[in-house]
């Protein structure tokens, strides 16, 4: 669990399905090493205990939308468990939805995503993708596979710069890529024909939460009518309503803004005086909420789905996965 | 001549190698340019202003060749024409008024005579009528050189009349000179001082408690904001860093040292902080005839933002910077990509770069663009020296400034020569 938390304060560990599926397993550790002290329900203690856990992981860094999901469904099976299960029977139990939990709705999720989004791809497109969401990339490399010929533009922004990564793993595998920062995304989409883009939740009115930059990309391509596609499983949607993305946000380290790595020559802000530290803010934003109107289509393991439907997928769904 | 002409290599070199920065000190060091040139020409004795046009524009083609995107040159170069055209004219009607050719003036209204120039009983007849005629199809056709064959044919005739002539010619001659080159220290000066006109105009449009946003770094928003923050206006200033080159670090720390609320955040956070913004001040790099804006990159994602939260986007830009072309393709054939070393380290991806063994195509890109176009539809407003206009506008300032017979200046090879 230290290990854990410790990976999300560095930075090691990133992207909702990675830091969802790295706590989940973390959860099964200490269940498995976790026996009921005397005179106490095993329901009762054990809930207290995971959200101990939890608040300790809030600590080293604000949860996702996907982790919080995947949190009350530990929650809710801890308090379904009937009371004639002794406590190893329990903890099995207990372990192995876990384990149908991550097999079920994200591994075999992502393969369904895989599926629907590769029958999208066509011959000679120009598929743009922003940032490094573990989707796409899987979904650029089984169309890759399938033998599709296209080219991908990996469009990067500071300060996490995450898309040099995810042309790294790109490159290698004889993907032909462009790459640019996001300032030039009105230059490059003039040849973009699809836009692939991950979300960390999509929110009930159709708001897709995601890394910060990922509106303007919708925007753009919006304007140059170019259709986005929205890849996410269906365990990070989540019944909030959100319009802008102030209202709910994340804030990063404000240094990482003005530590600009590898170029000496942009180093503006180094030594500040006090007075001009007293006016100067630095704001790091995590994410940002792109409006419906700028997706085309969310493709999901439920299929391929307008961002209308996110409610009844919510409302509908929600009580299935529940109650496995 | 010849410290002209090293002076004219010297400049055009440092617009080859893109050693200036900035299109007022571009402009700024065009105008004193062409200055030189032009006290340099010799004069002929007649059709003076064929000559400086001539000379200003052998310079102007080569100055505009060495960096066709900063536009602010060719901006120059055709604002200095149009001031000989203007001086010209000027003179020319001022010396018609004084001589009283009543008779000539008929001339100039009977059509059949402008085939015979040679009929003309005055030099300064013929003079006026290749200054005030209108546009026609012959006009058109005709190139510059070819009136100079009138004076020597109207010369002969009318001997008495010739003499007092060219003593008028004469002075006529160095005051086009004089005035071309007072006029041209005019522009000088305006173009030194368009920050302050524009920074005038600042009170007018930050009222108190506001927030505005703006991307990179602009001189002449910084001068804008420092003027409302001295009339007391309270605001608060979002800058965006402007990556690859971060100059919104640079911006927003000379706001911080003069005292104003900044907050410095990523160009991936425009989207996400403009809706609570009050308005988008940004500067260009040029304004094109349609009133397009010629803008350092990402601007257009700005003002896409800006129109999709009805958030004013206005744009200051100096008279210099008012270009009258139109744009055709700007995002190819007036931008400019610079280094990839800027976004990829050579060092960590040179794996991925290396592209000389193997199968021959490369398969990693990089784009650098330098600038964005942003269309006339999703600007609100021009603040220029001159005031405050739409993008609908922004044409017939064309008209104050530039002439329709510069607008092309590059040289046309015909057949017959």
């Amino acid at each position: 669990m230290n290990r854990v938390g410790l990976q999300y304060l560095a930075g090691d560990l990133s992207g909702g399905n990675a830091r969802c599926i790295a706590m989940l397993q973390a959860f099964q550790e200490a269940i498995r090493d976790y026996s009921t002290p005397p005179e106490k329900t095993l329901t009762r203690d054990l809930t207290s205990k995971i959200g101990g856990f939890v608040s300790f992981l809030i600590e080293c860094r604000p949860l996702s939308m996907s982790m919080g999901n995947a949190i009350r469904f530990l929650k809710s099976r801890i308090a379904r468990l009937p009371l004639t299960l002794s406590e190893s029977e329990a903890k099995t139990t207990l372990c192995s939805d876990i384990d149908r939990f991550i097999n079920e709705k994200i591994v075999l999720a992502d393969k369904v995503i895989l599926r629907h989004a590769a029958a999208k791809i066509r011959d000679g497109d120009v598929l743009l993708t922003y940032g490094s969401s573990c989707v796409v990339e899987m979904i650029l490399l089984y169309a890759h596979e399938l033998g599709k010929q296209f080219r991908v533009v990996v469009v990067d922004s500071h300060p996490m710069l995450e898309g040099q990564k995810l042309l790294r793993r790109l490159v290698v595998k004889g993907l032909s890529c462009i790459y640019t920062q996001l300032n030039a995304i009105s230059y490059v989409m003039h040849e973009v024909t699809r836009v692939f883009l991950g979300a960390s939740s999509i929110f009930s009115n159709g708001t897709v939460y995601s890394m910060v930059g990922t509106a303007s990309v919708a925007m753009v391509a919006h304007a140059f009518r170019v259709p986005v596609l929205v890849c996410c499983e269906a365990y990070k949607f989540h019944e909030r309503v959100q319009l802008d993305s102030i209202c709910f946000n994340e804030l990063g380290d404000p240094d990482a803004i003005s530590k600009v790595p590898g170029r000496v020559d942009v180093n503006f802000l180094d030594n500040l005086t006090d007075k001009q530290k007293e006016n100067l803010e630095l704001l790091n934003l995590k994410y940002d909420a792109t409006p419906s109107d700028y997706i085309s289509v969310i493709v999901t393991d439920y299929g391929m789905i307008p961002p209308t439907s996110v409610p009844v997928i919510v409302r509908e769904y929600r009580k299935e996965y529940l109650l496995i | 001549m010849p410290d002209t002409q090293a002076l004219v290599n010297d400049f055009l070199n440092k617009l080859k190698k893109r050693k200036i920065e900035g299109s007022q000190a571009t402009a700024k060091q065009t105008a004193e340019l062409l200055r030189s040139v032009i006290s340099q020409t010799r004069m002929p004795y007649t059709n003076q202003a064929a000559a400086l046009i001539h000379s200003v524009k052998a310079v102007g083609e080569r100055l505009i060749a060495a960096n066709p995107v900063e536009l602010a040159v060719g901006n120059v170069v055709r604002r200095v024409l149009h001031i000989v055209r203007e001086e010209d004219l000027s003179l020319t009607t001022a010396a018609m008024a004084g001589l009283n050719l009543s008779a000539e003036s008929d001339d100039e209204d009977d059509t059949d005579r402008d085939n015979h120039p040679a009929l003309s009983a005055a030099a300064i007849a013929a003079a006026s009528r290749s200054t005030l005629r209108p546009p026609s199809l012959q006009t058109l056709l005709e190139d510059v050189p070819d009136s100079a064959a009138v004076p020597h044919t109207s010369s002969s005739g009318g001997d008495s009349e010739g003499k007092s002539k060219s003593a008028d010619k004469s002075s006529r001659s160095r005051k086009l000179k004089h005035d071309v080159i007072e006029a041209v220290n005019e522009l000088i000066q305006d173009i030194s001082t368009c920050h302050e006109l524009i920074a005038e105009q600042a009170v007018e449009h930050i009222h108190q408690n506001e927030v505005i946003l703006t991307l990179g770094s602009s001189r002449t928003v910084l001068e804008f904001l420092c003027a409302a923050k001295e009339k007391k206006r309270s605001f608060r200033v979002f800058v965006a860093e402007g990556a690859p080159r971060y100059q919104g670090h640079l911006l927003a720390k000379e706001l911080v040292t003069r005292g104003l609320q900044t907050t410095l955040i990523t160009d991936s956070a425009v989207f996400a902080m403009i809706s609570r913004v009050n308005m988008v001040i940004v500067g260009a790099h040029a304004v094109m005839a349609n009133g397009g804006v010629i803008a350092p990159v990402g601007l257009n994602m700005v003002a896409l933002a800006a129109q999709k939260h009805a958030v004013p986007f206005v744009v200051l830009a100096g008279s210099h910077k008012l270009c009258p072309l139109y744009p055709h393709h700007p995002e190819v054939l007036l931008n400019e990509l610079r280094s990839p070393s800027e976004l990829l380290d050579f060092g960590e991806f040179s794996d991925c770069l290396d592209f000389g063994s193997g199968i021959g195509a490369p398969l990693l890109h990089v784009v650098n663009p330098t600038f964005d176009y942003v269309p006339p539809k999703l600007v609100s407003l021009f603040i220029t020296d001159t005031g405050g206009h739409n993008p609908s506008y922004m044409y017939r300032l064309i008209a104050d400034y530039y002439s329709a017979d510069d607008l092309v200046l590059e040289r046309r090879t015909t057949s017959g020569n």
